[in-house]
């Protein structure tokens, strides 16, 4: 153990240490371009980023082996950005001056997005979210764009998939986690489309996204005799309520928001799942060369679908590799500086078109995801109630 | 409001209520020994129901150094949970000699073990972490046996449902307060325990050595915190790491309305929060949390040593 | 030098934020009351600086100007006085744990408000706050100034009267008011101006971080702050300062060893997903080995009497 008198000076090494690794510059491009990925690995939202991270990754080892950047590999910079905005600040801070990378994929949260995206602005270095859905992300500024699409294009096509399956449904209750920024603004919309639609919105319900008991909620909407329930909410909290709505009663249609497309609920709701409706930005099943290939490989390793997160992850790598690649063949990479590199990677990334995992991609100038498909699936488990999967409906 | 909502909110209340009670059990069982509030608690908590998971021959997940990793045997679930609780317990004890009795051997302020164990939850939450990652882990369904996922306490036309497993945590919860009831008042170990609570100086004058019975007591307090976990987990899935920390800051009012130390306080404080959410209309669901924070804020200054607390001398 | 500016400039201009937090949770505690409200305060003025900056004031050009910022200051100390003192009389007539966890309870409603209200803008909070100054390291222009003139306050702090009286209700709360001290008065002054301080650094955080939340400022944060002032020391104002640099600075510390290319790669690895785990030791092994806090007023003798500067540290120490 350490004595007392030997815990100062560790301390002060320790803080030291850092000052000399902080003065240390790097070699340009030597070991591949560097691209910062700013991701909950800690916190309880790393359930989320522990998705990207894999997509990331899987990323960098696909379009190295493909070439990378014209003969360049790219190097992930990889930085934990916590739960908290204080965290993502600080891992943008690093990257953007220490590791000198040319853009950031990050962060996981919108709220860490309003907060760190700005130093990347004030700094012009572009930032691709992979998972930012709120409103007025890619107007943060110029050099801030996303590849997940706002829920705002996805939540609509949801609903009428329901009124197909069900063209008598009348009385609509909605859910949503009030603490998590994502869910907020979903519910906006979903709760629009349902005026739009001429639904009657019954109740809404507010729960957090830590909450694991829905009793008072589930029995208050039940007792509303809904025809269905559209639920905004994450991953554990969602698939509880899915998961506590049935075992309560409840037989109507279900409809969960972006942020349940992950088959982390099919452990948590087990044979409950069966027959929810999924809003999706990825699906699977999209049907592109590159998508199968990123389905193959990771069904062989993980056992299961990829999910969203790890998708949009995926793509938002391929967008900055394929705008660098972009870039290059109009300027050698090598002979520009820093500055330049990454003000012509924020041109080329808003400018060009992609084949994604996510389908056909592009960007609006302000840096919106412009996506030409989005998918509704319908959850369907099998006889154990163990194994499950997302079927496209059409 | 009819009797058919009135008694469907008052289960609920209670089921939910059941929960916040069977975790604050263990909680407030440190602090009617020691005086000091164990924020740890929430961690062995979740520590109890991975170790069950894992015995019971569930596999981890893909993240974490463990990935993909699972026991070579795999026991039944009932022996799991025996077993789980009872690693929970001996967790319990190497965070009381690591973050506790250092503090107390030094006569440190008794306010920094409240940092003290801060650091060990941070430690705990994130080594689990660290080994299976922040992945969702899930109990079979059938664990416990072939039971209805929900009992119909209504009729067939008007329903009144509760989710069976919450009705055996509550009834878990019950078994457990008459066994701790009986152990404090009832037994030599429990008249031990009170003079120790009472007065640690006096209670080594009488030939009791004091170190002995803080071990056993952090020992019970993490075997009911880990069978807690794996009661709560089987009901809502191990949310990760976090999962029990969540339940922290519940906990905590919870013990401080019941009144800090008592045990059946622990449980009526519980359930009572159950109940007073439970009975939030509707269209204020936003603010639920807030009012089990307000009912907690108006009985401190109402009546601080809470519901079935005694004055006692500050040790805090 | 500059690019170590840049990346850590946010992180030290963090530290002396961390710094005054600390000192806002020490205030109560010179006069024995354990607060854990700071958070509540912390996140009250963030919100009255991210409203009033995009909603309220009016101004051209993208630097916001720098007296609005002190209009904003002026209005959190107020708002947050009121605030504490009405909240202060009631709670702080509660003693140890039990005013610690209303100070929790109080922190907990304020977070519920702030998620359902349309004016705090719900989970999704108040962002695009605009920016007083270019860079981050450029809010050195105020934080250096509130820690300084935070700590002079409180030197004098401690010589004066009311100072006197906090340790004398620390001591002994009965005696004190037999010796005619009124502690209901002095409890609830050193809870207001902790309860400012506090407001003041949520204030400038909101523009610093660049966006406010209901995540800012919750239960969790309590403990740290807490922890601030018990590794730091919570006898003298030189611990809570000391170890909120500390305690702040610690977590990105070890991010930055964790990048290290010198490292072994299991450590590096290690350092870089586990620095969590350091961090929770390195909070245990504080409390055991420093249960007095780092600084202990006999360490700030033991620095006088060997400093040829002696005056400021030796005069504030001998009382201890």
């Amino acid at each position: 153990m350490i004595k007392r008198r030997q815990f100062i000076p560790l301390f002060l090494s320790g803080i030291t240490f850092s000052l000399v690794v902080a003065c240390n510059s790097s070699q340009p491009y030597a070991n591949g371009i560097p691209l910062g990925v700013v991701l909950a690995q800690t916190s309880n939202a790393a359930l989320l980023g522990q998705e990207q991270v894999i997509g990331a990754k899987m990323a960098e080892q696909y379009f190295n082996q493909q070439g990378g950047v014209n003969g360049t590999p790219i190097k992930l910079a990889l930085q934990d950005g916590g739960g908290d905005e204080q965290s993502a600040i600080n891992a943008f801070n690093t990257l953007i001056t220490q590791e000198k990378v040319v853009g950031i994929l990050g962060p996981s949260l919108s709220q860490q997005a309003f907060a760190a995206d700005p130093i990347a602005e004030r700094a012009k270095v572009p930032v691709l979210g992979p998972s930012n859905t709120a409103k007025k992300i890619p107007q943060i500024g110029d050099y801030i764009a996303r590849v997940s699409a706002p829920v705002a294009v996805v939540a609509p096509n949801a609903v009428q998939a329901a009124l197909k399956l069900n063209p008598n449904l009348k009385k609509v209750a909605v859910f949503y986690a009030q603490n998590d920024a994502f869910s907020k603004s979903e519910t906006e919309t979903f709760q629009q489309t349902v005026k739009d639609l001429n639904l009657e919105l019954v109740t809404v319900q507010k729960f957090q996204t830590t909450d694991t008991d829905f009793q008072n909620q589930a029995t208050a909407a039940i007792n509303l005799n809904p025809d269905l329930i559209i639920i905004s909410g994450l991953a554990a909290d969602g698939g509880n309520l899915i998961k506590q709505l049935r075992q309560l009663g409840y037989q109507g249609l279900i409809i969960g928001g972006n942020g349940l497309n992950t088959s982390n609920i099919l452990p948590v709701c087990q044979k409950e799942c069966d027959g929810v409706i999924i809003a999706q930005a990825y699906s699977p099943e999209i049907d592109n060369p590159i998508n199968k290939t990123f389905r193959e490989t990771y069904v062989a390793e993980n056992k299961k679908e990829p999910p969203q997160f790890t998708a949009q992850a995926f793509a938002g790598i391929q967008v900055f590799v394929e705008a660098l690649k972009a870039v290059d063949q109009k300027n050698k990479i090598s002979s520009l500086s820093l500055e330049q590199l990454r003000e012509q990677l924020n041109q080329a990334i808003l400018s060009g078109k992609y084949e994604t995992v996510l389908g056909n991609i592009s960007f609006t100038p302000e840096g919106e995801v412009v996506q030409e498909k989005f998918y509704v699936a319908q959850i369907k488990m099998d006889e154990t109630g163990k194994n499950g999967k997302f079927t496209y409906l059409k | 409001m009819d009797l058919n909502l009135f008694l469907q909110l008052f289960l609920n209340g209670l089921s939910i209520g059941s929960v916040y009670a069977i975790f604050a059990l263990g909680y407030t069982l440190v602090f009617s020994i020691l005086g000091v509030i164990n924020f740890a608690h929430g961690a062995i908590f979740t520590l109890g129901a991975y170790f069950t998971y894992t015995l019971s021959g569930g596999v981890f997940g893909f993240n974490g150094l463990l990935a993909n990793g699972k026991l070579p045997f795999q026991l039944p679930f009932f022996v799991a949970l025996i077993l789980g609780s009872i690693l929970a317990g001996l967790a319990s004890i190497l965070l009381e000699r690591l973050a506790f009795k250092p503090l107390r051997v030094r006569r440190a302020d008794p306010l920094l073990t409240l940092v003290s164990s801060l650091g060990a939850a941070v430690v705990i939450v994130n080594v689990i972490q660290y080994l299976v990652g922040a992945e969702i882990y899930t109990f079979p369904d059938n664990i416990y046996g072939n039971i209805p996922a929900a009992i119909n306490f209504g009729t067939e036309t008007r329903p009144i449902m509760i989710r069976t497993v919450q009705v055996i945590i509550f009834g878990v919860c019950a078994v457990i307060v008459a066994l701790l009831t009986y152990l404090v008042n009832g037994t030599k170990i429990g008249k031990a325990l009170q003079a120790v609570a009472e007065d640690e100086t006096t209670a080594s004058l009488l030939g009791i050595n004091p170190e002995q019975f803080i071990t056993i007591t952090f020992f019970v307090s993490g075997l009911l915190a880990g069978l807690a976990g794996t009661l709560v987990g089987s009901s809502v899935s191990i949310a990760g790491p976090y999962f029990g920390i969540s339940f922290g800051l519940k906990g905590l009012g919870v013990i401080v309305l019941g009144g800090l130390g008592s045990i059946p306080g622990a449980v009526i404080g519980g359930l009572l929060l159950g109940l007073a959410e439970a009975f939030v209309p509707p269209d204020f669901s936003g603010y639920r949390e807030a009012i089990s924070f307000a009912i907690l804020f108006i009985m401190l200054l109402v009546r601080p040593e809470g519901l079935l607390g005694r004055k006692r001398i500050q040790k805090v | 030098m500059i690019n170590f500016l840049n990346t850590y400039g946010f992180l030290i201009v963090s530290m002396l934020f961390g710094a005054v937090l600390g000192l806002s949770v020490y205030l109560p505690l010179m006069a024995g009351q354990l607060s854990l409200a700071t958070p509540g305060f912390y996140a009250l003025g963030g919100y009255i600086a991210a409203i009033l900056s995009t909603q309220v004031f009016k101004f051209t050009g993208t630097i916001f100007p720098f007296p609005f910022l002190l209009i904003e200051l002026l209005i959190t100390t107020l708002v947050s006085a009121i605030l504490a003192i009405a909240l202060g009389i009631p709670v702080l007539r509660l003693r140890g744990i039990y005013l610690a966890i209303s100070t929790i309870a109080f922190v907990e409603i304020l977070r519920v408000l702030a998620l359902n209200l349309e004016i705090t803008g719900g989970a999704v909070g108040i962002f695009g706050i605009p920016q007083p100054f270019a860079t981050p390291l450029e809010y050195l222009w105020v934080a250096i100034p509130l820690l300084i003139l935070s700590m002079l306050f409180l030197y004098r702090l401690e010589k004066i009267k009311a100072g006197r009286a906090f340790s004398a209700i620390r001591e002994d709360e009965l005696a004190a008011d037999s010796m005619g001290i009124n502690p209901t008065y002095y409890k609830a002054l050193s809870f207001t101006l902790g309860a400012i301080l506090a407001g003041l650094v949520g204030t400038i955080s909101a523009h610093f971080i660049n966006t406010w939340n209901a995540r800012q400022g919750t239960f969790d944060s309590s403990i740290i702050y807490l922890a601030f002032v018990l590794i730091g020391g919570s006898r003298t104002f030189w611990g809570p300062v000391l170890g909120g640099i500390i305690l702040t600075a610690l977590p990105e510390v070890l991010r930055g060893m964790g990048g290290m290319s010198s490292l072994p790669l299991w450590l590096a690895q290690f350092l870089r997903d586990g620095r969590l785990i350091i961090f929770g030791v390195l909070l245990v092994l504080g409390s055991i080995f420093y249960p007095q806090g780092l600084i202990t007023p006999e360490l700030l003798n033991k620095i006088a009497r060997k400093n040829p500067f002696r005056g400021i540290l030796n005069k504030q120490s001998i009382k201890g």
